[in-house]
């Protein structure tokens, strides 16, 4: 029993990192039909940033915000600049363009901060770890029911459960929200009740960039430092997210998210032998492919609906 | 007569394929201006064109304002409202949600909420489907909803783009009884593209003819139809 809690809660603050990019995919993919496969890398750029404004002596609950302005202004420019000149062309190019972009940013992050894992007293950090959000010394935890839950592992969750809660006051009470609903169902249509499109679409990006940032920055805390290949797996992860929870839906992604973070944890713990910490990743893969046979909308995805 | 809208050699096209061939028409105030055509003539392209929504060349004024260099949601900003073809609501949205959209140029809340009373009691049917999905409404519904989302910004001139595509003939009566009320009672100007020559030439004040992107004639509903020839061509009787 204790065992079992151990692992939900250890699945549903990692699956919580899931559901952050697994958001970030759904609100782009939303509004353009495109996946944004650079989505991982955008959040990890921005954390990288959040662990240089540390180093200057900034506190991470002030280096956050600044590194989800970061994150914004790149997922805008990013719109602005690559993608929206390609997609009047083909969908397929914006993909191999945000598969550059993912590429790029990753030599960037490389070429801006080098290869070790950050902090690293042996290239001269200040910071001994990368800056939790949440306590996280060995004795911050509380016990229920005997199992030992970290107070960061409840922390990420609530802080997961808060981003939605925003999104969804934001996509059905604001107007921004009416619009991007509008523009992700009819474009065209979007334009003609006076709909700045664009707009819109820069805003969606900014907004998707943002939200990865938390996901990165909760990451790197989880894992104490930042690497280059941080958020290869979680991307994979959040993919697996999005398809399950359904590409269209915020509520589906994060549901998602945290499904495939307990069910990976899970089949670690309790199939060692078989699935063991090289094989999780298939555990993602197996998820798509069922969900892509099974229900290809995923959980709360719409099916088009249409009348002829 | 005040002149509402005014094209001047209006010139559009997709890529290098040019399909409007300097298109001068005219709305006044309170009028219903029908454009017909057959398939393929331009009618959709000249709607385009005027709302903005594809590069144009020539002139485009609008209730005193050159609009051809205008951003869509501009023109919107400035009364000129287009009902897309076929199914242009939001599918995914609610009825009411489509009706919110209409308004997003507007920032007066309150009357805004009273528009939205006004307009279900106009279409009982959407009333009754205020929080269904606009994508399950049958194609007259959507219709109806396409054209009351359009009025919730308030426009001075509604573009329509064949209404009646689609629809059973009942239906189109219905609708063209609609915007005839709205043109009586409102005083709304329409500029509306059909390829239904019978029933919009019932309801039009003036009527333009486009062939392959040039207008071949214009007049009032009763001149055009007492000419044999036009009358053999496109109106069929």
């Amino acid at each position: 029993m204790e065992l079992f809690l151990q692992r939900l809660f250890d699945g549903l603050s990692q699956g919580s990192v899931y559901a952050l990019i697994a958001l970030g995919l759904v609100i782009i993919y939303r509004g353009t039909g495109h996946l944004n496969f650079a989505q991982g890398e955008m959040a990890l750029f921005c954390t990288y940033v959040v662990y240089q404004l540390g180093e200057w002596g900034l506190a991470i609950g002030i280096a956050l915000p600044i590194g989800m302005l970061v994150g914004f202004a790149l997922g805008a420019v990013t719109e602005v600049t690559l993608i929206r000149p390609i997609a009047k062309k083909s969908a397929f190019a914006v993909f191999i363009v945000t598969l550059g972009l993912f590429q790029f940013l990753n030599w960037l992050a490389g070429a801006i901060w080098g290869d070790q894992p950050l902090p690293n007293s042996g290239v001269g950090s200040n910071q001994q770890s990368f800056p939790s959000l949440f306590p996280n010394e060995p004795d911050d935890f509380v016990r229920i029911f005997g199992a030992a839950i970290k107070l960061q592992s409840i922390g990420v969750f609530l802080l997961v459960l808060v981003l939605f809660g925003l999104l969804f006051l934001l996509f059905n009470f604001t107007k921004l929200g009416l619009s991007m609903n509008a523009v992700a169902s009819n474009a065209e249509s979007a334009k003609l009740v006076g709909i700045r499109t664009n707009l819109v679409l820069m805003t969606s990006w900014g907004l998707a960039a943002a939200i990865g940032a938390v996901g990165g920055v909760v990451f790197a805390g989880i894992n104490s430092n930042v690497n280059l290949g941080l958020m290869f797996g979680v991307f994979i992860y959040a993919s697996a997210a999005a398809t399950l929870g359904g590409f269209d839906s915020p509520g589906g992604a994060v549901l998602g998210g945290l499904i495939i973070g307990v069910i990976e944890n899970m089949a670690a713990g309790y199939f060692p032998k078989w699935v063991g910490q090289e094989m999780k990743v298939g555990v993602a893969l197996m998820v798509i492919l069922v969900v892509l046979l099974v229900k290809p909308s995923g959980l709360f995805g719409t099916a088009k609906v249409e009348r002829v | 007569m005040t002149t509402l809208l005014r094209t001047t050699g209006l010139r559009a096209g997709y890529g290098p394929v040019t399909v409007l061939h300097d298109i001068d028409l005219e709305v006044n105030l309170g009028e219903i201006v029908v454009i017909l055509g057959a398939n393929g003539a331009g009618k959709t392209t000249t709607m385009r064109a005027i709302s903005g929504t594809i590069a144009r060349q020539g002139h485009v004024e609008f209730d005193g304002h050159e609009i051809a260099k205008s951003s869509p949601d501009r023109i919107v900003r400035n009364g000129l409202v287009q009902v897309p073809q076929g199914r242009g609501t939001f599918p995914e949205l609610t009825v009411e949600d489509n009706l919110k959209a209409g308004a997003i140029t507007r920032d007066d809340s309150r009357s805004v909420a009273r528009d939205m009373e006004l307009w279900y009691g106009q279409f009982p049917r959407l009333d009754e489907r205020r929080n269904q999905r606009a994508g399950s409404l049958s194609g007259g519904e959507q219709q109806m909803l396409a054209i009351a989302r359009a009025l919730m910004s308030r426009p001075k001139l509604l573009l329509c783009d064949e209404p009646s595509l689609g629809l059973a003939p009942l239906i189109t009566q219905e609708l063209f009884g609609v915007l005839e009320r709205l043109n009586k009672e409102e005083g709304l100007s329409v500029l509306l593209v059909e390829q239904n020559a019978n029933l919009a030439m019932h309801i039009a004040s003036r009527v333009y003819l486009l062939e392959t992107g040039r207008i071949v004639a214009s007049g009032s509903a009763a001149e055009l139809s007492a000419d044999d020839s036009i009358r053999k061509a496109y109106l069929g009787f």
